[in-house]
């Protein structure tokens, strides 16, 4: 991408930039030694052809080894920075320059000045200035030092020279620091480059991460959805045109994606009496508002509709309907998750027909065997011999038995398929809970159990259904009496209490909480097993206790008595401890 | 014979006071019909026919024009609702008490039974006193039209 090139391009860099960056002092201590091992090899030859004359041997030696060993630690040191070495350096090979000026008394020797006053006149340091001029006046001086004056304008040339000197390392010097301020500056300008070229960099890998990341997340999210088969996810505009069809929806409805997407609306899946027939439930508008209307009123809705498909046939569809926001969080279409319940209907609807059928098969005949009994039994006539009497009871028990079962699996049947109603009237506990007692009583007395009442004088009254009021409260007493031995007790107690918003019932009036009924069985019979607590209203469970005792029942009167104080708005809990005994109580809400 | 003479203090034997009431009874189980009839009998009124079906019940009724019909609501031909709207529709019929049997005894059921036009429903099973009672109650009202 566009970006790599800038970074290359960077890389690149210009050599000439490069070079003006590098610090000031480091060209003076590169070409220095080379510079003079020129020279001073140039003046060495000139020396031993003779094209210098050697006025003085022990000066000239001097001079060359002075040379020698400046150049040479100028070579050794040349990496160094060291301000000190760098004036060191160039003062040794002018003292050097002055040797072999003495030591030949030939001007020509003064072509050896060139590189230590470059070396000088480059440094930052100004006193390079200073040791030049100094270096150039000892230089020119030499001679007269050593010997004779040799001429006449030596004092002009001590004056001029060093002059001149002075004047063009300053030149020189000035031009070298404005150099290398401004090299400075662009160095800075070059580091202030790269860092926003990396700070750009490092902003587009951001931005390629993020990119990669979303492009990720929505490769996700399509193969989920085109996962799913079984299950049609229809995604809608506000409008209800359809934006997103997963393969379950193609699988349901027999239309492929392309012929969906942004071209239908989900209304084209629908039956638009059945939208219009929602639409007059609700009190609300037809069309996609009928649909969507429960979904937004309360965030979600789940509920059967029939779809049309592709082959006009009709499904009938568990479909929850959600809203959905874009990243702003605004409000952006529908979302349609339907399950095809067309056949699990069809099985639930058979199941019921099934029920009703086998409990009104079962009724008809029970009717016959009930009613001839009774007139049998009844017959004034021909009175029954004890004996007779006794077993036509046990034909008459078991008829009655057999009964209830029917009773209780029909309406096991009602209550899982919603059609159970409840006729609410007021209906005084203390009767109910007195009636039970009654209808026990005979049992328990048998079985030697004791049932001891305690309900207020005044009654307790709540709004329910007394019929299935008083099929709840038997079952429960039936249920003590079947499960406690021989001595043992039942106590049935009303009492009001108070139900806080947790759910939690208490005895004392507190914030917020609701009066209740509390209707309480307690025996001190066998007890329920913890682990088998939790599962004590699922129907046909049957505790471990009650099989191994041989317990009658098949496990569904519990069921139904939650069943029916669920549908009063109550509660049913239980507390039991084995070899102790189980208290079930229920609360109902009171009026007031 | 008075047979008011043979009810002493509205017992469940014996003939209704004011003179036989004519029951028709309908029910496509025979030993049920069986049943009914006795528990009729018992209670002191003629049964004047009694019906397999549901449209074997419409016919009876109008042939006998019966005081009371003890119907029960499913039968095959017609229901025992069915019966019961055709007799509250037909001018003759109309004031024919009914009594309606059925082992649908969910409080939808009964709405149904009573807005067909039924004095009375009385679920299955029932004891065959109940029954007795139940006709008895509705042999001494007067008819409706």
């Amino acid at each position: 991408m566009s970006l790599a090139v800038l970074d290359r391009r960077q890389d690149a860099g210009d050599p000439w930039i490069r070079r003006l960056t590098e610090p000031a002092g480091r060209p003076a201590a590169v070409h220095g030694p080379l510079l003079c091992t020129v020279l001073h090899t140039a003046a060495a030859l000139l020396l031993l052809t003779g094209a210098l004359p050697v006025v003085d041997r022990g000066l000239v030696l001097a001079g060359l080894a002075a040379a020698s060993a400046a150049t040479g630690v100028a070579w050794t040191a040349r990496r160094s920075r060291s301000v000190v070495g760098s004036l060191a350096v160039p003062a040794a090979h002018l003292g050097a320059v002055a040797l072999l000026h003495a030591g030949t008394g030939s001007a020509t020797t003064l072509f050896l000045l060139v590189g230590p006053l470059w070396a000088l006149a480059t440094l930052p340091d100004r006193r390079g200035v200073l040791v030049a001029v100094l270096g150039t006046t000892a230089v020119l001086a030499a001679p007269a030092l050593a010997g004779p004056p040799t001429a006449d304008d030596l004092p002009g040339a001590l004056l001029l020279g060093p002059l001149a000197v002075a004047v063009g390392t300053a030149a020189v010097h000035g031009s070298s620091r404005r150099l290398a301020a401004q090299s400075h500056r662009i160095a800075q300008l070059q580091r202030e480059q790269a860092a926003l070229l990396a700070q750009v960099q490092s902003r587009a890998d951001e931005l390629d991460t993020a990119s990669r990341i979303l492009a990720a997340r929505a490769q996700t999210m399509t193969s989920v959805i085109d996962a799913v088969t079984e299950q049609s996810i229809i995604g809608t505009d506000r409008d209800g045109t359809i934006r997103v069809w997963n393969p379950g929806a193609e699988k349901m409805l027999g239309v492929p994606r392309p012929d969906v997407v942004r071209t239908r609306s989900i209304l084209d899946f629908h039956l638009p009496e059945e939208l219009a027939a929602a639409a007059e439930d609700r009190g609300c508008g037809t069309g996609l508002e009928a649909l969507v209307h429960a979904a937004r009123q309360h965030g979600s809705d789940v509920r059967d509709w029939t779809y049309v498909a592709a082959d006009g046939s009709h499904r009938t569809v568990s479909v929850a309907i959600t809203p959905r926001s874009d990243d702003r969080g605004v409000h952006a279409g529908w979302n349609f998750v339907g399950t095809d319940m067309t056949e699990a209907r069809a099985t639930e609807r058979l199941k019921d027909q099934f029920v009703s059928l086998i409990s009104h098969e079962l009724r008809t005949p029970l009717s016959s065997i009930l009613g001839y009994l009774e007139l049998v039994m009844d017959d004034e006539d021909q009175p029954l011999t004890d004996e007779q009497r006794q077993y036509l009871s046990t034909v008459e028990r078991n008829a009655q038995r057999l009964l209830r079962l029917v009773g209780d699996l029909l309406f096991t049947a009602q209550v899982e398929s919603g059609r159970f109603t409840l006729q609410p009237a007021d209906v005084d506990l203390a009767g109910v809970v007195r009636a039970a007692e009654e209808t026990a009583r005979v049992a328990a007395a048998s079985a030697g159990v004791q049932i001891v009442v305690d309900v207020p004088e005044d009654g307790l009254v709540v709004a329910g259904d007394a019929v299935r009021l008083g099929q709840a409260c038997d079952n429960l007493v039936s249920n003590a009496v079947k499960f406690t031995p021989a001595g043992g007790r039942i106590d049935l107690a009303l009492r009001r209490g108070w139900r806080t918003p947790d759910g939690a019932v208490v005895d004392h009036r507190s914030q917020d909480a609701v009066p209740v009924a509390l209707l309480s069985v307690a025996d001190t019979g066998m007890g329920i097993p913890a682990g088998e607590q939790g599962q004590m209203f699922t129907r046909f469970f049957r505790t471990s206790n009650a099989q191994r005792n041989a317990v009658p029942g098949v496990g569904l009167g519990l069921t139904i008595t939650k069943a029916i104080t669920t549908a009063h708005g109550g509660t049913l809990d239980l507390v039991s401890a084995e070899g102790v005994g189980t208290t079930f109580t229920m609360a109902l809400p009171v009026a007031g | 014979m008075d047979p008011a003479q043979h009810s002493p203090g509205g017992g469940l034997a014996g003939p209704v006071p004011g003179g036989e009431v004519r029951v028709l009874v309908a029910d496509d189980e025979d030993d049920i019909r069986a049943l009914v009839c006795l528990a009729v009998r018992k209670a002191g009124c003629q049964v004047v026919a009694a019906a397999p079906d549901g449209t074997a019940a419409l016919e009876a009724a109008r042939a006998e024009l019966p005081d009371l019909a003890v119907l029960d609501v499913s039968m095959p031909g017609a229901t025992g609702l069915e019966v019961c709207e055709a007799l509250r529709s037909a001018p003759a019929t109309a004031g024919t008490r009914i009594l309606l049997l059925s082992a649908g005894a969910s409080p939808d059921e009964v709405a149904r039974g009573l807005a067909a036009g039924a004095d009375a429903y009385l679920p299955k099973p029932f004891t065959v006193s109940g029954l007795v009672r139940q006709v008895r109650a509705l042999a001494v009202r007067e008819p409706v039209a």
